[in-house]
């Protein structure tokens, strides 16, 4: 439940910060002069706020569309991405947003124009080659959608841009607005999901897997690219068979040969991260099992990591055409 | 712990009745009223008396696994009737400028405000703020202690162009009393959050018993700590445990059967 919203002063007439606030209309609203003031203090408990974020509405001054992390997207020469919006509305124990902030309120930020003028520079810069912008890093691309609007401005401004392609990442259901527009084969949803145990007990708030598997039949039956990313995979006891149920349930629905793209990769976190979010929740059992530390990135010991790997793609192939596949490659 | 911090005994006389707070008689430096996981400070007027009180406080309860804070008192107001009570959501000192931001609870029954913090007293009604003498100092200060989602300002109308009550003292502790329900539901709401994080902690008894078990450098002591969170909160039985580690011959066997007992555990998720 959100609890409140602040709204920095300078952008309170701003057409789209007026929507917002006309759609927030029953939430106690705090002016303030930059979101830095209530998003990056220290004394702020994360766990806590998690329960009941606020939403920050601010405007991004620098910094719009940033060089991808070496190793992050499909294997193109030129990677970026944006993130219209910091923090995710889910609570997924894994993520490395839980370590990101200091915050765990919601920032909007409502310049839009500014992040299209940057990806309009970066893909003139690049022209006559493919270069893939991916939204969904600091955020969930969609989750938030009846309230940002993001699609309606960014798939006709990549759509109008031909060497430009841009990767919405999700676990939310919200394919709704998307399913208004004309579809653009250079926008692919990629939709995340774990195996049915690691859903249950680590996905807080995010929708069911048979939710989630409709929105993408419902994408793909509109003309739409649609990808999966099994990312990232959580190891437990069971976690064979129910990896094996996840993508019995997925491809029942869902017509592998069209598919434009799926990945898969183990948990991991940088050291910091880990540290972090271990300290914020003690008593989960993810961050109490086996990890070794490999330069700089906690994840499973390199045994068993190859084991759940070689195992899941195994069982993945066994679905999807091989061109198709594109594993998370993050180890040196 | 929960600890209330006022200017006045008049303004705090409401919570020390309400609670059945107990007068301190062991501490000189602020008057001080104690009850059942939850004190009552009265700082004097003005913000550093309200910073130093609750600095003093904290570094005197700093065994404590987690404090929530409420600064009580009264304020003035150019539009609220006198007895409105608010809950601040943003605290502005007026001699810095400097802004903090207390985190109401959620479904609070209390309105939000903002406040402007003086040094001096003053009649500059503002149609927008409430305007006070301590919650700045106290912001400043308990965020060097606590987050600010276990901190809250709670203000209650004593002054307006029209009255002035809060040079009657009677008048002022009337007008928190009438409030005293709402601002009860609040500090439990707050309760409930700061329990949640005191609940994580280690107890300091099961903790002494585990070092005591055999020597351990200060990193083992670090992952020890990880492991012994980890296993506290998970409904292990602390004198199971450290039963079976008795039996370990030192500091590195012990960790080792820590970290077995919490993978074996974690195995499910």
């Amino acid at each position: 439940m959100v609890s409140s919203v602040y709204i920095e002063s300078e952008i309170r007439d701003h057409p789209r910060a007026r929507k917002l606030l006309e759609r927030l209309r029953n939430l106690p609203v705090v002016e303030i002069e930059h979101y830095g003031e209530v998003f990056n203090p220290r004394a702020q408990n994360f766990r806590l706020q998690k329960k009941n974020p606020a939403i920050i509405i601010a405007r991004k001054n620098d910094g719009h569309v940033l060089a991808a992390p070496e190793g992050y997207g499909l294997g193109g020469s030129h990677n970026y991405y944006f993130s219209h919006m910091l923090n995710c509305i889910y609570d997924c124990r894994y993520c490395f947003l839980q370590g990101m902030y200091q915050s765990a309120h919601q920032i909007l930020f409502i310049n839009y124009e500014d992040f299209g003028e940057r990806i309009k520079q970066l893909a003139a810069k690049h022209q006559g080659e493919a270069v893939w912008f991916y939204s969904g890093y600091d955020c969930d691309s969609l989750a938030n959608e009846p309230m940002t609007e993001f699609t309606g401005y960014f798939i006709p401004l990549v759509a109008s841009i031909d060497n430009a392609w841009m990767e919405l990442r999700t676990k939310s259901t919200q394919v709704r607005s998307m399913l208004k527009l004309q579809p653009c084969e250079r926008v692919v949803t990629a939709f995340s999901f774990t195996d049915p145990v690691s859903h249950g007990k680590l996905e807080h708030g995010v929708p069911s897997i048979a939710k989630r598997v409709d929105a993408m039949r419902r994408l793909i039956d509109a003309g739409w690219s649609v990808g999966l990313r099994f990312d990232p995979v959580v190891y437990h006891q069971d976690y064979q068979a129910a990896f094996v149920n996840l993508l019995d349930e997925i491809f029942t629905t869902v017509d592998p040969q069209k598919l434009h793209s799926v990945s898969l990769g183990s948990f991991r976190l940088t050291r910091d991260h880990f540290r972090k979010v271990a300290r914020l929740y003690p008593e989960e059992p993810l961050f109490a099992q086996k990890m070794d530390l490999d330069n700089g990135i906690v994840s499973y010991p390199l045994e068993r990591e190859r084991e759940m790997i070689e195992y899941c793609e195994a069982q993945l192939m066994k679905h999807i055409p091989h061109q198709s596949y594109h594993p998370c490659e993050w180890h040196d | 712990m929960l600890i209330w911090v006022s200017a006045l005994h008049c303004e705090a006389k409401p919570v020390i009745d309400y609670y059945r707070l107990k007068k301190s008689h062991d501490h000189n430096a602020f008057d001080l009223y104690r009850g059942d996981d939850m004190l009552c400070i009265i700082s004097g007027v003005g913000k550093i008396a309200s910073a130093a009180a609750c600095a003093w406080i904290a570094a005197r309860f700093d065994h404590e696994a987690s404090i929530a804070w409420i600064n009580l008192g009264v304020a003035g107001s150019g539009q609220h009737a006198i007895g409105a009570a608010f809950s601040l959501n943003q605290v502005i000192d007026a001699d810095s400028g400097q802004r903090h931001y207390p985190v109401p609870c959620a479904g609070s029954l209390l309105p939000g405000s903002a406040c402007l913090t003086l040094s001096q007293p003053g009649e500059d009604y503002r149609e927008d703020t409430l305007f006070d003498m301590e919650a700045s100092g106290f912001m400043y200060s308990v965020l060097r202690f606590s987050s600010a989602e276990l901190t809250q300002c709670i203000k209650i109308v004593s002054d307006n162009r029209e009255h002035k009550t809060g040079i009657n003292r009677q008048r002022v502790s009337d007008l928190i009393h009438q409030n005293i329900e709402t601002i009860d539901q609040q500090a439990n709401a707050l309760i409930a959050l700061n329990n949640e994080i005191a609940g994580l902690a280690i107890t300091p008894e099961s903790w002494q018993q585990l070092i005591a078990l055999a020597h351990f450098s200060q990193t083992q002591k670090n992952r020890l700590r990880v492991l012994w969170r980890y296993l506290m909160n998970r409904d292990t039985s602390a004198e199971t445990v450290l039963q079976k580690l008795r039996g370990c011959s030192s500091a590195a066997t012990i960790i080792s059967t820590l970290e077995l007992l919490s993978y074996q555990d974690s195995e499910g998720l």
